[in-house]
């Protein structure tokens, strides 16, 4: 403190500010300029005023209250310090402010000596060896080397001395010197007539006559200049930590499943459908058990170099923390990184399978995937063109082909495992299969109800093709081969598929029938593809089965295509409106008449039509509500209409990005109308086929009813007739619909222009599958397997129920919701997503392994389980845990025996001999317990108040916390005096 | 032109053929009436600029027809819609019992559940009122919407109907923020004051 003197004496005394009245600071020295800088950040804070409070009585919530921190980088010179403040929130500052009494000296000094914050067990460093609330650290920057020298410590140290008496800021500074791993701080806190030192000693070994408490008290003394008497009770309070690592006792019981078993054969297919889950090595490194002797006085407790009172299993406090292993190896965790790490890989399939295979078997359509062999022997006609020997001999290509470039990535036998599991209805007999699709269909019906997951992950149902496919391609992906198995399957699926679109075979496990928005792209692309299929279908089954075309007809009654429903319609008579199911099955024979032979299968009520009889009817669906034409007495027919195009999202974004750029002009409106009149025009054309001689006045009014007005009127005979008209929009000359029905020529839908082509969209969709990327395809499969993992989560957790797992699942579900929501989801807050999934995985994994440590099995009854539940649950959730009862309770007798059980595997590997010397070189303080090994860390906290430096002076709060572990010895000291006289 | 705008939204206009959907509409942006407004065919669309509270937002605005048979085409365009205009005539009940039908559609089409939805009761310059402003009223609350009777002709209420759909629109938290600014993830046990304070087992191996 001599420079402090010096500077505020040079300050007051120098001449040349008296002699000018001009304050000149152009001559400042960098320093006086750093000092300033420190005092301004100071003022800034707002740190300056007169702060002494009363210390609450309350304990002070050190590690779960909330701590501020703000942050100012100054500079000296070029050297850059960033200067932080510590505070701890203050909840009850009302209860604070209603006793402003004034305290005797700054909160810091109180804090010192108060005795219900010790050991937190989750603070700064500072706020643990001080017991302080708040403070201001000075270290040096980012990027700037340690403060080493003494000399620059001592001017660093000048520098808050000045500033803080400058300022009158009672908030104790600190800067940190010596390197930053040593922790070493230096500090000081400034009242008034009081001021306080804070110095710290670093040591690597303990010095022998310091090892025990009574050493540690003598060196208080002489430090705090310990003259008068009688002396003032020293309070201690003392905490040893032992710290358990062997888990010999229990191996850790998850073996990694073994997945080259899984493809051996029967086992496989079913295996595939699920994630696997848990830690393939122990997850919990460490058990560090605290015991605490809180508030001894110096003299009941004697601990010396020959003897001590310490014995951990009496200490009246005991608690429990857990240290876990940073990153153990997690299946589930590492199956999602996998895939998550493969949207990295730029490369094409092609480029990782070679140029050649995917050409040859794209070129070559009758080759289809392995699987052929599977579906053939069951399939129907329409694959006559594959005969038997061509199958055998495609599939004996396939082998050679395999055999030929050795480093094939997925065995035969594993491709066709997966793709049963993918395919599962091409193993069954087709009749089979067509029972049981239905059956799979009604179950996940059953799923949605309970699980509505896959709309806000926008993934697809569970047991949907594409969640199984996700769920393949992932553990190919990690177990199988990677990145060119991966390419490999996803070439094998796409050649399915088209194998299926070529061959008229439905793609099972899509569901819906058209598109589901609400799912991922590649869901709803594949469900493109099997609308295009069952359109196909529908149409090739007219075209060429006749003998067929039943099943297909009763199989379509949900869902009429154009053309079986044209050749059922001209069996109803005009009375008979709507049709039950059987008059569909019914009607297949007149059906092939009237297809190929119209004209003779006419109903005698068509035959009475007026005016427009010379044209036939056709595509009539059923008449509506019993109106007749306005110009005849014929009924008016609902016609059989096309069906809507299905649309993809994709599709959509562009189809309404064209729609909006046309613009919001008159006649960007118009076009806009014209290009979508498509739909109308056919509808019309139906229409004016199913209804001979129909005006437009019919149409509207099934189309559009309220755009025909009827109104009463009192004609010349004074009746009352109804009188319909059009609507005035109608009626505007020109407008699109009186355009378009002028234009529509009287076409049934099914010879209609197709307003959906099933060829060119089944292509596309094969296209788009063909070029994807194994990187392309790990995003679209993404949310299908964020959806898979927070499923296996919850099922793991539901056997555990760890809340807190619980809760996370709920709040990372909302998250990934939100995320993958958007067109373009955010991949590195997915990346956190996937984290905190892994997080979960790790938790339980954890709460496994303390569960076989703790044995809650063993557990005498349901509440002594329920209590260890708890408490290991809180040991995962919380920092520290109180074990209730200490050595003495349930628990506590838990903790005991693990550690006698690893104290007496440990003796019998040992020399007698041996071991008492080591035992006795480490602890000389608790040799008397032998169920304990030594203490891996013992804090020792010594505080009284007393007057200093005179025996006159005020009585202040003097501090020594005392740190001995193996390697390191520290003692931190803060030392307060009274500067009134001095 | 588009810098100060803070967001887009994109809306929808729906309801019944002829109850007013495309007149609304062109009263909101364009502030004209049109009473040889043609049919709608598929969707339209129209874009307007609206500042509310200092702060402008572009909307989208897409138009739909209401005949029955367009409904296989429109609902495609719910997509991504942040809010929605339901539009009934007060001289006509049956455009207001269909209403529920309406929403049904709103709930299987739309991709998101939190979407802000308006009933307008249009058309209330004329006399032959069919339904009443309180049977509006009550609907609107049993399905948690806003509420206004409006008439395209003559002005009233369309401004103030697109106005408080879009002010609703921006106080919905996640409806229409980037996700950027959104709250992260953070485990239950995870220390709040980073990485600064080290544990409190620090001093101890």
């Amino acid at each position: 403190m001599i420079i402090f003197d010096n500077v505020n004496m040079a300050a007051v005394t120098d001449p040349e500010s008296e002699v000018f009245e001009i304050t000149d600071f152009t001559t400042a020295s960098e320093w006086e300029r750093f000092v300033s800088r420190v005092e301004e950040v100071l003022n800034e804070w707002k740190l300056t005023g007169n702060s002494t409070r009363k210390l609450s009585k309350e304990k002070a919530d050190y590690s779960n209250g909330t701590w501020e921190e703000k942050s100012q980088e100054i500079n000296f010179v070029d050297f850059t310090f960033s200067m932080t403040h510590y505070a701890l929130v203050q909840e009850n500052e009302n209860d604070t402010n209603t006793e402003l009494e004034e305290a005797p000296f700054p909160l810091a000094m109180q804090d010192l000596l108060c005795t219900k914050n010790d050991f937190p067990p989750r603070a700064h460093c500072l706020v643990r060896w001080y017991g302080i609330r708040e403070f201001v650290v000075i270290s040096p920057g980012p990027n700037v080397e340690a403060i080493i020298s003494e000399s620059k410590c001592n001017l660093l140290l000048s520098s808050i001395s000045v500033s803080l008496v400058n300022s009158g800021c009672q908030v104790p500074m600190f800067v940190q010197i010596q390197q930053k791993w040593r922790r070493l701080y230096s500090g000081e806190c400034q009242g008034h007539g009081v001021h306080t030192e804070f110095e710290m000693v670093h040591l690597r070994k303990v010095p022998s006559q310091y090892n025990h408490l009574s050493g540690l008290l003598d060196i208080f003394k002489s430090k705090t200049g310990y003259t008068i008497y009688p002396l003032p009770p020293i309070n201690v309070a003392i905490r040893f930590t032992y710290i358990l690592q062997d888990w010999q006792q229990h191996s850790w019981p998850l073996q990694p499943p073994d997945f080259d078993n899984l493809l051996g054969g029967e086992v496989g297919v079913e295996e595939f459908g699920k994630l696997p889950f848990g830690a393939c090595e122990e997850t919990i490194s460490e058990l560090h058990l605290s015991t605490t002797w809180p508030e001894l006085t110096e003299g009941t407790v004697l601990d010396n170099d020959v003897y001590s009172d310490l014995d951990p299993l009496h200490a009246p406090h005991w608690a429990l923390r857990i240290k876990t292993v940073e990153h153990p190896q997690c299946l589930l965790g590492d199956l999602l990184t996998d895939l998550f790490k493969l949207r990295g890989r730029k490369e094409t399939t092609e480029e990782i399978l070679g140029r050649g295979s995917a050409e040859e078997e794209g070129k070559d359509s009758t080759i289809s995937s392995a699987l052929s062999r599977l579906t053939e022997p069951a399939a129907p006609v329409p694959i006559s063109k594959l005969s038997v020997s061509s199958m055998v001999h495609n599939a004996r290509r396939h082998i050679q082909r395999h055999r030929l470039n050795d480093e094939s990535p997925l065995g035969i036998e594993e491709l066709n495992c997966i793709l049963q599991y993918l395919f599962p209805d091409a193993a069954m007999d087709k009749t089979e299969n067509q029972s049981a699709q239905p059956n799979s269909y009604g179950k996940s019906q059953k799923d949605q109800n309970t699980d509505d997951l896959f709309i806000q992950l926008k993934s697809a149902p569970v047991e949907s093709l594409t969640h199984r496919l996700a769920l393949c391609m992932c553990l190919v992906n990690s177990y199988h081969g990677g990145l060119r198995a991966v390419a490999y399957l996803w070439q094998e699926f796409v050649l399915e598929l088209r194998y299926r679109w070529e061959n008229n075979y439905q793609i099972c496990g899509l569901q819906e029938e058209l598109p589901d928005l609400r799912c991922c792209l590649l869901h709803q692309k594949l469900q493109m593809l099997n609308c295009c299929i069952k359109r196909k279908q529908a149409r090739d089954n007219i075209c060429n089965t006749p003998e067929r075309s039943s099943e297909t007809a009763s199989q379509n009654v949900h869902q009429p295509t154009q053309f079986t429903a044209t050749a059922s319609s001209s069996q109803i008579t005009a009375g008979s409106p709507g049709k039950s199911l059987d008059s569909w099955s019914d009607s297949e024979e007149e059906f092939f008449e009237c297809l190929s032979d119209q004209g003779d299968t006419e109903t005698p009520s068509m035959r009475r039509e007026k005016d427009g009889s010379k044209t036939r009817a056709e595509g009539r669906m059923h008449p509506c509500n019993n109106m007749t034409l306005l110009n005849s007495s014929e009924l008016l027919f609902i016609p059989v209409t096309q069906e809507p195009a299905p649309m993809t999202e994709d599709l959509l974004e562009e189809q309404s990005e064209i729609l909006a750029k046309l613009g919001t002009s008159a006649e960007g409106a118009q076009l806009r109308a014209r290009m979508q009149s498509a739909c109308l025009l056919s509808d019309m054309e139906s229409f004016k086929a199913a209804n001979p001689g129909s005006v437009l006045e019919d149409f509207v009014r099934w189309y559009s009813p309220r755009d025909f007005l009827e109104e009463e009127i009192v004609n010349e005979t004074s009746q009352t007739i109804l009188k319909g008209q059009l609507s005035p929009r109608m009626k505007i000359p020109g407008n699109i619909w009186v355009e378009t029905w002028e234009n529509a020529k009287a076409v049934p839908a099914h010879r209609q222009r197709r307003l959906f082509d099933d060829t060119r969209e089944a292509e596309k969709v094969l296209h788009f599958l063909e070029v994807q990327k194994p990187a392309d395809l790990s995003c679209h499969l993404l949310p299908c397997i964020i959806h898979a993992a927070i499923l296996k989560l919850k099922e793991e957790e539901a056997s555990e129920n760890i809340p807190s797992v619980k809760n996370n699942i709920q709040k990372v579900t909302v998250q990934a919701s939100k995320l993958l929501q958007q067109f373009n989801p955010d991949y590195s807050n997915l990346q956190d997503c996937i984290d905190f999934l892994i997080a979960m995985e790790m938790v339980i994994a954890q709460y496994r392994s303390l569960k076989t440590k703790f044995a809650i099995a063993e557990a005498e009854n349901e509440e002594q389980r329920e209590n260890l539940r708890q408490f290991l649950n809180s040991l995962l959730e919380d920092p520290e845990v109180v074990v209730s009862g200490a050595g003495h309770g349930k628990i506590g007798g838990i903790i005991h025996r693990l550690f006698v059980n690893v104290q007496e595997s440990a003796n019998l590997d040992k020399e007698p001999g041996q071991k008492k010397n080591e035992e006795r070189k480490l602890t000389e303080g608790d040799s008397k317990n032998h169920d304990f090994p030594s203490p891996a860390g013992r804090e020792i906290l010594l505080r009284t108040c007393i007057p200093r430096p005179a025996p006159y002076s005020k009585s202040l709060p003097q501090r020594l916390f005392c740190v001995l572990t193996r390697d390191e010895f520290r003692l931190v000291g803060a030392f307060s005096s009274d500067t009134s006289f001095f | 032109m588009d810098d100060d705008v803070l967001t887009t939204l994109k809306l929808l206009i729906i309801g019944e053929s002829g109850v007013g959907k495309s007149s609304l509409l062109l009263r909101f942006t364009e502030d004209t009436f049109d009473p040889e407004q043609s049919a709608t065919i598929g969707v339209d669309f129209k874009v307007k600029t609206l500042a509310i509270d200092g702060n402008k937002a572009k909307l989208a605005i897409w138009d739909t027809a209401g005949q029955e048979r367009f409904r296989t085409l429109t609902p495609s365009y719910y997509r991504g819609a942040q809010g929605v205009i339901l539009v009934y005539d007060v001289t006509k009940r049956d455009t207001f019992t269909k209403l529920e039908n309406w929403l049904n559609e709103l709930e299987t089409y739309t991709t998101r559940n939190d979407i802000v939805k308006m009933l307008v009761g249009n058309k209330i310059d004329r006399d032959d009122h069919e339904v009443d402003r309180n049977e509006g009223l009550k609907f609107a609350r049993k399905h948690a919407m806003l509420f206004i009777e409006a008439s395209a002709k003559t002005k009233d209420g369309v401004q103030c109907a697109f106005e408080e759909l879009v002010e609703k629109i921006l106080q919905t938290p996640g409806l229409w923020e980037s996700e950027s600014q959104g709250q992260t993830l953070r485990l239950g046990n995870q220390e709040q004051g980073g990485g600064r304070a080290c544990g409190g087992y620090c001093s101890v191996p």
